[in-house]
């Protein structure tokens, strides 16, 4: 067996896989050397027996025979063992190419459970992106949607005529919502008005509610004029009697204006709130004028009964 | 003479006897050491049965996670969508 070792050939060079095969093939020729042992001791004991029936040294052949018997068994002990130690290696190189692959394995779990794990992520937050929340209103949005109302006077009753008449040329373009709100109207014409630019009202019925809405708010101005005057006329009388029927008729007026002064604001305040496709009410002259003269009967009959 | 032979017999008797004893003893030391070699084999036996049994079940193991995770790519290679961002 020595001889057998010291002659194979010294490869340094060798793969693992070159390696393993040549593990596994002296560990076969081993085990081939000790599957022949078996015949030769058939044999040898077979001539040992016939040569101590035929042969009249008997002494010689049973020491010749002792002497074998030991060689024999030490020569059967050395295949054994070496078959077993090639065999143990044999074992021990799978078993660690096994924990190899269970690493590798666990590697590509790993891999694959982060794989999933993003993916979800992924998912999620793709899902979270698509839900569009508006988080500011428009009012906060437009720009000099504070000022709205000092601007609103003699600018924008001729230029609301004039978009008026330019929105009748025009077709209404599609998509643009219909329940523009009344300050975002109000924002673009006045955004229009101080740039210079023709602005195109996206509906007649748009234009003309600009256009009610800033006759609305001139008669608001009126009102605050009239208003002025007759607290200024309130302050100048000092005394009631004759002058009560005119200071009821005023303070009356005057709480009519602020009634409907409230009750635009709130109106406009309304329209400016709605987001809904709600389309804001043509209101005319005539209608507020009938509101007017209905207030300021019922202020009269609530102040000749007190 | 009978008395000279006599005592021949007996030492070659003796000799025998010893002879005798020496193959025996022989003969014990060998069967001993077949005995030994043979409880040697025994236990190699059953510690490499042991090994292997291991062995092939980390094996099966391992096949069974391999398994696995053929199934999870295929079924993540058959849906490139979800890949798309």
């Amino acid at each position: 067996m020595i001889e057998v070792e010291q002659s194979r050939p010294l490869n340094p060079v060798m793969t693992f896989d070159e390696v393993s095969m040549e593990r596994s093939k002296s560990f076969v020729k081993a085990l081939q050397e000790l599957k022949n042992l078996r015949p030769q001791l058939y044999s040898a004991a077979e001539y040992c027996e016939k040569s101590f029936l035929h042969s009249e040294q008997k002494q010689m052949v049973l020491d010749n025979l002792k002497d074998y018997a030991v060689r024999a068994l030490v020569n059967a002990v050395d295949h054994l063992g070496t078959v077993a130690y090639k065999l143990t290696d044999l074992l021990e190189q799978q078993t660690s190419e096994v924990s190899t692959i269970e690493l590798n394995i666990s590697c590509v779990n790993q891999q694959l459970l982060t794989c999933q794990t993003y993916m979800s992520r992924e998912g999620l937050r793709q899902q979270q992106l698509l839900a569009f929340i508006p988080r500011h209103h428009k009012h906060y949005i437009l720009p000099n949607s504070v000022n709205k109302r000092v601007h609103f006077s003699p600018h924008i009753q001729t230029d609301a005529a004039k978009n008026s008449f330019q929105a009748r040329a025009r077709l209404r373009p599609s998509g643009i919502p219909a329940s523009k709100t009344l300050s975002w109207h109000l924002a673009s014409e006045t955004k229009s008005t101080l740039k210079g630019i023709p602005h195109a009202s996206t509906s007649t019925e748009d234009a003309r509610t600009s256009g009610k809405t800033s006759e609305v708010f001139h008669l608001i101005d009126v009102e605050e004029t009239s208003r002025t005057k007759s607290s200024a006329a309130h302050l100048q009388l000092p005394s009631g009697g004759p002058a009560s029927g005119a200071i009821v008729q005023t303070s009356g007026a005057t709480d009519a204006m602020e009634s409907s002064k409230a009750l635009t604001t709130y109106r406009s305040f309304e329209n400016q709130n709605r987001r809904a496709i709600v389309r804001v009410p043509v209101r005319s002259k005539s209608v507020l004028s009938s509101f007017f003269v209905k207030q300021k009967t019922s202020k009269m009959k609530a102040g000749s009964v007190a | 003479m009978a008395r000279a032979g006599g005592i021949i017999n007996a030492v070659n008797v003796g000799i025998a006897v010893q002879a005798d004893w020496e193959n025996r003893e022989f003969i014990s030391h060998i069967s001993l050491n077949v005995r030994r070699l043979f409880d040697f084999l025994v236990q190699f036996e059953a510690t490499t049965k042991s090994k292997l049994a291991s062995l092939n079940e980390k094996l099966h193991t391992l096949e069974r996670r391999l398994e696995l995770l053929e199934v999870q790519v295929d079924t993540a290679s058959s849906n490139p969508s979800l890949f798309a961002t």
